[in-house]
């Protein structure tokens, strides 16, 4: 290339036009995407999460959780993750709206957690069991000891100690990062039916061309 | 010295010099290509696969892209507004009940029952299922003075104006109002039909701006 | 100095590499080194996926930090060296001046050195960001970007100050590479951190940056490399040399908005996944192309470099047609989250950036120390553990990839599947232990040939090259 400077401004233009497609035009979409009112809730939806929840989502950014799971569904008809319960709609642009750092993931090595909340809390999941999976390990999931810790009963037992056998005189105890990463998963919830989270409906005519 | 032997793992040699290779290239560039047939055919074979790899892919962004709308996820559906994109309706039960748990409830109680002396019931009560003029005003501007609900009278209270009235602390609007009455006519044992939210407006637009109603002047209402 | 008692070790080891000696050979050491920490942290991770419990008390090593410190001391510690590295020899060598700015590159190493250690420290006690690519906590951005400039700079002397005004292909890239890292590494740090966008969209950007890590940065640089090891070692001029500026800038414009394919089906509007599967197949003709410049790299047997040089190349091209056709929604429906993406990931980081780059390595640190490799069966050996481990790794993980996938897209339990992809886990575990044998291997032998004294100069000498002919071939 004989030009110099005919070739900086050719970079310059390359790296520009994707910037201006996919970081400029996506942010530009995205600003003007809203939350919805609901007048049957009363509410703005997607909902801001709770500060305990924000501070779990921390917690599960530091641990790297997201090199596991994934928080998106895929809508029905792709794969199977509405048969296996994750979600019975897509998980669309809105639901994260607000979070601060969307933990989307790339991996399904553990099952997807976009709805984690949805589904576990009427299944019966609480806190202190949670708090055993993760003291635990549970299924291919590694345990997570060190979000917990050892230490002296100082006259009754705590509330929240993990039922396990221990040292005599002593409890596990989770920490407040075992306490905030839990709070994040059980406000793991993304059912509210948006409008834009419908598959798309076919006329007989329509040919949906596949790919 | 031995001499180097051109597989010897532990030095490649080189071919070329450095110059030349920048000056052997230039060269190239300037050199028309001899005009044998398959040295013409590849530039235009490349013209050909480039355009038709780009118009694969601008058929591919054709039928995939959702017209670019930040309102599509599902990459084959039509232009946004085609299909199921109307927002979720609103239910009026859910939206009367919640309205009537937030005021109503204080007075006429939970099971629409009222407080005996004090508070007029709603079920049963023949103002409630019967004329739609009658009950809506008397939630838009409010009821003062005694009224006789199934033979008791009850007088010791007054119920304020809900609608988008002069003087309404509430200025609930008319859909809120259709919602809250179509609940009430439907609940506890009531049978009465829904109430639209245009005849809210429309009952509203007659009456006006006023005080609340008397029962003389209700019953004047067909 | 050099003792020269032959005229064709001068003549083949210009000033250029008298003058670059220490910063590049301090860059590919270092490069060296991270990649041994890249691969024992790649071994970890191996074990832990299929012994969950293994070192799982460390909250060090849990398995989400150790897989982004791998992946941040394989991107920025390995290649972010070595290729600096190749690009810096590569301008300066074809650009026939003496390389110039050689403190101001040992330093800017020295500090990105620093900023990458401080990296993996730093995610290893949990600040990593979770943006694929881009883990690296922020508090090490900035050195990293300013270490960048000064590392770069004997590069951008050497193409200001070049004798010929045409430039070579190797010089487009090289220099290509060097600019457009800052300036993406820029805008994410001001999309993602500084101002980040709202939602998912920051999910759109990061996949956007870690494409052009690959793409722009690392790419380029490898194919700098094919450009003039293949033409150098063989004295024959690339064929089709006329079209190389059209497949340069396919790659730079079209390569950059690929990103976002990963995220299809994803929580994002639809045109951003289907513009990026389109750009993928656009992209294909730059693969075309540079397969009709390079191709001769497959003929020459014999030399390791060109041997290294010829599965890099080979890697390349798959990952580009891989690329393009598991991007499509049909395929991506089945390997989207699973195994397949690390062995794709492997095929295009090990296979084309770290085998290319091990040719070039191979070919530049004789020149640089004045003497040739001491061993060759080191050599060899190396040669084959990388060869071997690479081709196994890859196919072990495709096959677990593609069983993961089909059984995800049932109602198997997660138990299952872990059941049915555990043997390939287990080959892939091997697989990474003998990459990481190899990389030891070479690292071992590199800082042999660095400090080694040097009467066993004589023991091969280098041959003197001669002036190419343009013919058109």
């Amino acid at each position: 290339m004989r030009n110099g400077i005919t070739f900086f401004l050719g970079l310059f233009c390359a790296l520009g036009l994707s910037w201006g497609a996919l970081v400029v035009g996506t942010r530009s979409q995205y600003a003007g995407i809203k939350p919805h009112y609901d007048d049957n809730e009363g509410d703005n939806f997607p909902q801001r999460p709770a500060g305990v929840a924000a501070r779990g989502q921390l917690v599960y950014q530091d641990l790297g959780c997201a090199a596991c799971h994934t928080q998106q569904v895929r809508r029905p008809g792709i794969g199977s993750d509405k048969e296996r319960g994750w979600g019975d709609r897509q998980t669309v642009a809105r639901d994260f709206l607000y979070e601060a750092r969307p933990q989307l993931g790339t991996m399904r090595i553990g099952p997807d957690l976009a709805n984690y909340a949805a589904r576990a809390e009427p299944a019966g999941m609480i806190p202190d069991r949670l708090l055993a999976y993760l003291y635990n390990g549970h299924g291919g999931m590694p345990a997570y000891p060190f979000l917990f810790e050892k230490r002296k009963i100082a006259g009754e037992r705590a509330e929240h100690a993990l039922k396990v056998r221990t040292e005599a005189g002593y409890e596990i105890v989770p920490t407040g990062r075992a306490n905030d990463l839990v709070a994040y998963l059980l406000s793991l919830n993304h059912k509210y039916e948006f409008p834009e989270a419908q598959p798309a409906t076919h006329d007989k005519g329509e040919e949906g061309e596949k790919k | 010295m031995s001499t180097p032997n051109q597989n010897d793992p532990r030095l490649q040699q080189a071919g070329a010099t450095d110059e030349s290779i920048v000056t052997a290239h230039e060269r190239a560039l300037e050199t028309k290509p001899d005009r044998h047939a398959h040295y013409a055919l590849l530039p235009l074979a490349i013209v050909f696969v480039f355009s038709g790899v780009i118009f694969y892919a601008g058929t591919y962004l054709n039928s995939f892209s959702g017209h670019f709308s930040s309102k599509v996820f599902d990459e084959t559906a039509g232009p946004p507004g085609a299909g199921a994109a109307a927002a979720p309706k609103i239910d009026p039960l859910t939206l009367g009940k919640r309205q009537y748990e937030l005021a109503c409830i204080t007075c006429h109680q939970a099971n629409g029952q009222g407080v005996p002396g004090v508070y007029p019931p709603l079920a049963g009560s023949e103002w409630v299922e019967g004329s739609e003029d009658r009950v809506v005003n008397i939630v838009v501007h409010g009821l003062k003075g005694p009224v006789h609900v199934k033979g008791t009278a009850y007088g010791a209270a007054v119920m304020p104006a809900f609608g988008q009235v002069p003087g309404s602390g509430y200025n609930w609007s008319d859909e809120k109002i259709a919602a809250v009455l179509t609940y009430v006519r439907q609940e506890w044992g009531n049978t009465a039909g829904p109430i639209e939210t245009a005849r809210v407006t429309e009952i509203r637009n007659a009456a006006g701006s006023r005080a609340e109603w008397t029962e003389p002047e209700l019953l004047k209402l067909p | 100095m050099i003792t020269t008692s032959t005229t064709a070790v001068a003549a083949e080891i210009s000033d250029i590499d008298v003058s670059a000696r220490r910063p590049l050979l301090y860059l590919i050491g270092s490069g060296l080194l991270w990649l041994v920490v890249s691969g024992i942290f790649a071994v970890i991770n191996a074990v832990q996926l299929h012994t969950p419990e293994f070192l799982a008390h460390c909250s060090l090593l849990t398995y989400g930090r150790v897989h982004a410190a791998q992946e941040t001391a394989f991107l920025y510690g390995w290649a972010g060296n070595a290729g600096v590295a190749i690009a810096l020899w590569l301008l300066s060598r074809l650009g026939l001046t003496i390389f110039r700015g050689a403190v101001v590159a040992t330093l800017g190493g020295v500090f990105w050195n620093i900023g990458v250690l401080l990296a993996v420290a730093g995610i290893l006690i949990g600040d990593a960001t979770s943006f694929p690519g881009l883990e690296l906590p922020t508090y090490t951005h900035w050195l990293l970007l300013v270490s960048f400039g000064f590392m770069a700079v004997p590069g951008v002397l050497a193409w200001s100050g070049r004798k010929h005004e045409t430039a070579f292909a190797a010089q487009w890239y090289a220099l290509a590479a060097l600019f457009l890292f800052p300036w993406f590494f820029s805008i994410a740090e001001v999309s993602l951190f500084l101002a980040p966008g709202r939602g998912t969209a920051q999910s759109v950007i990061a996949a956007w940056y870690a494409q052009n890590v690959y793409s722009l940065w690392l790419a380029p640089i490898a194919l700098g490399a094919l450009y003039y090891l293949l033409p150098k070692i063989s004295a024959k001029p690339l064929p089709h040399y006329e079209f190389a500026s059209l497949g340069f800038w396919t790659l730079i414009a079209v390569a950059c908005w690929t990103g976002p394919r990963v995220l299809v089906n994803g929580p994002v509007p639809a045109w951003i996944p289907t513009l990026s599967i389109a750009a993928a197949a656009v992209v294909l003709m730059h693969f075309w192309i540079v397969w009709l410049n390079v191709r001769g790299v497959f003929a020459t047997g014999g030399s390791v470099v060109l041997k290294f040089a010829a599965f890099g190349f080979a890697s390349y091209l798959l990952v580009g047609i891989a690329d393009a056709v598991f991007s499509l929604r049909s395929v991506a429906r089945v390997t989207q989250f699973t195994y397949m993406q690390d062995a794709l990931t492997a095929l295009a980081l090990i296979g084309s950036i770290t085998l290319i780059f091990f040719a070039a390595i191979y070919y530049i640190a004789p020149r640089l120390c004045g003497r040739a490799w001491p061993s060759s069966a080191l050599v060899r050996a190396h040669f084959a553990a990388a060869i071997i481990g690479f081709v196994v790794l890859v196919v072990a993980l495709a096959v677990a990839g593609w069983v993961q996938g089909q059984a995800l897209n049932s109602t198997a339990s997660f138990a299952d599947i872990a059941a049915r992809t555990r043997p390939w886990l287990l080959v892939a575990t091997a697989a990474q232990a003998l990459l990481l044998i190899g990389n030891l291997l070479v690292t071992f032998h590199f800082l042999k040939i660095v400090a080694c004294p040097r009467e066993e100069a004589a023991a091969l000498t280098f041959r003197t090259p001669v002036a190419m002919e343009a013919s058109a071939s």
